[in-house]
């Protein structure tokens, strides 16, 4: 079952929460919607579930073909997860992913004989087959959250909705739980659409990755698209760690400073000011000046992050740069705070200054 | 040796005390004082209830509730707490829900309106119905022409008594429903449940012990109100009179025993409503603990 968007706005007030956003998601595919607060990926989300409305006359919510703008979340057939759970206090857990099902029409609700067999099945895929009888309030925050899961899953939803599944969890428990839903998804393929502010969990999870900012959609792109061809320079520091350069781009290179690099997406601008971005771990340091590509810097302070170890250094210009080395690479070459070394800059990505962040 | 020398400090020093933990004398003090007041202002007045309907024998407590006018008046007091309390259950939940809920226009004016018969003095409230429905009243004229009497009668009683007990379960249910917000409903509702449906299975179930608490301070005061509805009752025994209103003409009537026993039933009924609620809060909450021994999270 796929989502189509098109062209939705949806004003708060006199807040725009989203400008003519268009999306696809394919069927069986797993998507996350990544983006700063107030990026409006929430909002999206509750429009695709029906819980809020696009702004009249802009756009339509369609699956799989069929226009569903008009109708209201009862009779969408989506499955949603909230941030906070939202189980039924006063159920037991077994109740509660029964809901749906008892919830039916008459004429369309299952046997009490199904419901018990969807139930248990239900509850073996989350792996809580022996808390049926318990209360939410029994339960951690990771098995609230499979309790949810499991709750919409029950109805047999067209599509799968998630707002920020595992942001009201603490790290380790939210690094299990990502990696089991990404499992989960393996085995039931049901089309998926889940918010997140969390880079790592968006990059690890998603088939695709959206990226939004300020009501719009930045870039689409799989994992590997977003992170190593980001579209622009939001989406570039939006995604881990970056280094940022102000220099002049001419005709296919950029200056910075002393140094000189080859910037191969901009070969026919002119002089104009230019952005360029480095990732700490691409940045190499050395004691020798290499080529034109490399400026000198002196080393600010050194910190070690786990299997990591992160050097700030001092520019020429003042500005700060950092730097990682992974501990081999910190043995071998021994960076102490104070020294003046040269940083030679690898994958740099280069943007006309008309963007700003 | 720096673990033994930690050690040793921690003997050396004194025990720490909680630091919110009061001194003695304080708390004493504390305690002292509230269970005085307590005493004073609550008790020694119950107890003088008592003492004043008994301390002329069982028997005469007991002729106090066999004249037809305490029978009348007791009939009435019921009559009316039978019809204020179900309509400020339905209204109570509605505006509650209307503003819990939803955002709208005027919903700051709603909720101070909520509020007006507790700011309102109750004999204002009983003379604003005099207004309205008395002979001299904007609706006089025509009601007399119905042969509808409202004033000085059954319907004026129950009118002032809805009207000075309306706040009791929206105050008790909005802030509950508000601290519980809206997920669980639109949890529902995506779910496919109707409104109706969300309502009975997923709203009502949350808000039952703040709408058994607002029910029973409702009654409450529906059964104790005195000046607004005997402002609206003109006092004719046996027809308009509630237990509040035969108490004090008993007692200007200087039938003390008989007064103090009618006001006697009333305490009771008050202290019966507030044992029902421990009760029903007690069991609600062992039966919890017992059908489901909690064990700590694991993950």
């Amino acid at each position: 079952m796929s989502i189509e968007i098109r062209n939705i706005s949806k004003t708060f007030e006199s807040f725009q929460a989203l400008q003519g956003v268009s999306l696809e998601v394919k069927s069986g595919e797993l998507m996350a919607l990544l983006g700063p607060s107030g990026s409006g990926k929430t909002t999206l989300l509750r429009i695709i579930a029906g819980l809020e409305f696009p702004d009249p006359g802009s756009g339509e919510v369609v699956f799989h073909g069929e226009d569903v703008t008009g109708q209201g979340a009862q009779q969408r057939q989506v499955g949603f997860v909230f941030q906070h759970y939202a189980l039924f206090r006063h159920l037991t857990v077994f109740e509660n992913i029964a809901f749906g099902l008892r919830v039916r029409p008459r004429n369309r609700r299952p046997t009490e004989a199904k419901i018990i067999e969807k139930v248990t099945e239900l509850l073996r895929l989350i792996q809580l087959e022996g808390l049926a009888g318990r209360y939410p309030s029994q339960l951690s925050g990771g098995q609230r959250q499979r309790v949810a899961l499991a709750r919409s899953l029950a109805v047999e939803p067209r599509v799968l909705l998630l707002d920020e599944p595992f942001g009201a969890l603490d790290a380790k428990v939210r690094k299990e739980l990502r990696r089991w839903l990404r499992r989960l998804h393996d085995e039931i393929h049901v089309t998926s659409l889940f918010v997140t502010h969390d880079q790592d969990e968006a990059l690890e999870v998603a088939d695709r990755v959206v990226v939004m900012n300020h009501g719009r959609i930045e870039q689409v792109g799989t994992p590997k698209e977003v992170y190593d061809q980001p579209a622009n320079p939001f989406v570039y520091d939006f995604l881990g760690n970056v280094n940022l350069f102000r220099g002049r781009l001419n005709s296919g290179r950029v200056q910075i400073g002393s140094a000189n690099f080859q910037a191969p997406d901009h070969p026919e601008t002119l002089d104009a000011p230019a952005l360029a971005f480095v990732r700490p771990h691409d940045i190499k340091l050395s004691r020798q000046a290499s080529s034109e590509a490399s400026m000198s810097a002196t080393i600010v302070q050194l910190s070690a992050l786990g299997p990591y170890v992160r050097v700030e250094l001092r520019q020429e210009d003042g500005e700060l740069l950092e730097v990682q080395l992974t501990q081999e690479e910190e043995r071998q070459f021994l960076p102490r705070p104070g020294e003046t070394v040269f940083v030679e800059l690898r994958n740099l990505r280069v943007f006309a200054s008309d963007y700003s962040i | 040796m720096s673990s033994l020398q930690t050690a040793s400090e921690t003997k050396i020093r004194p025990v720490p005390r909680h630091p919110s933990a009061e001194p003695r004398w304080l708390r004493w003090l504390l305690i002292g004082g509230a269970l005085s007041f307590l005493a004073l202002f609550l008790f020694v007045p119950l107890v003088a209830v008592f003492v004043n309907a008994f301390h002329k024998g069982w028997e005469a407590y007991w002729q106090a509730f066999l004249t037809p006018s305490t029978q009348s008046a007791i009939c009435l007091t019921l009559l009316t707490a039978v019809i204020a309390v179900p309509l400020n259950l339905v209204f109570g939940v509605m505006a509650a829900w209307a503003i819990a809920k939803f955002d709208f226009r005027g919903k700051n004016l709603l909720l101070t309106l909520i509020d007006l018969p507790f700011s309102v003095s109750p004999v204002i409230a009983g003379l604003m119905f005099v207004l309205l429905f008395g002979r001299q009243g904007w609706f006089g004229a025509w009601l007399d022409e119905q042969e509808i009497k409202i004033i000085f009668a059954v319907p004026g009683i129950v009118l002032a008594s809805v009207f000075v007990t309306f706040p009791f379960v929206a105050r008790e249910l909005i802030p509950l429903m508000q601290s519980q917000g809206r997920d669980e409903e639109e949890a529902a509702t995506v779910l496919g449940a109707s409104g109706w449906k969300t309502f009975w299975r997923v709203t009502l179930p949350n808000i039952k012990w703040g709408l058994v608490y607002g029910v029973i301070l409702c009654n409450a005061r529906a059964m104790g109100e005195f000046g607004a509805v005997s402002v609206v009752s003109g006092h004719i025994s046996g027809l308009t009179n509630t237990m509040p209103l035969q108490i004090e003409i008993l007692y200007n009537e200087y039938n003390f025993v008989a007064a103090f026993a009618v006001a006697s039933l009333l305490a009771m009924l008050a202290l019966v409503t507030l044992g029902i609620k421990t009760l029903v809060e007690s069991q609600h909450a062992s039966a919890l603990r017992h059908k489901h021994p909690v064990q700590r999270p694991t993950s």
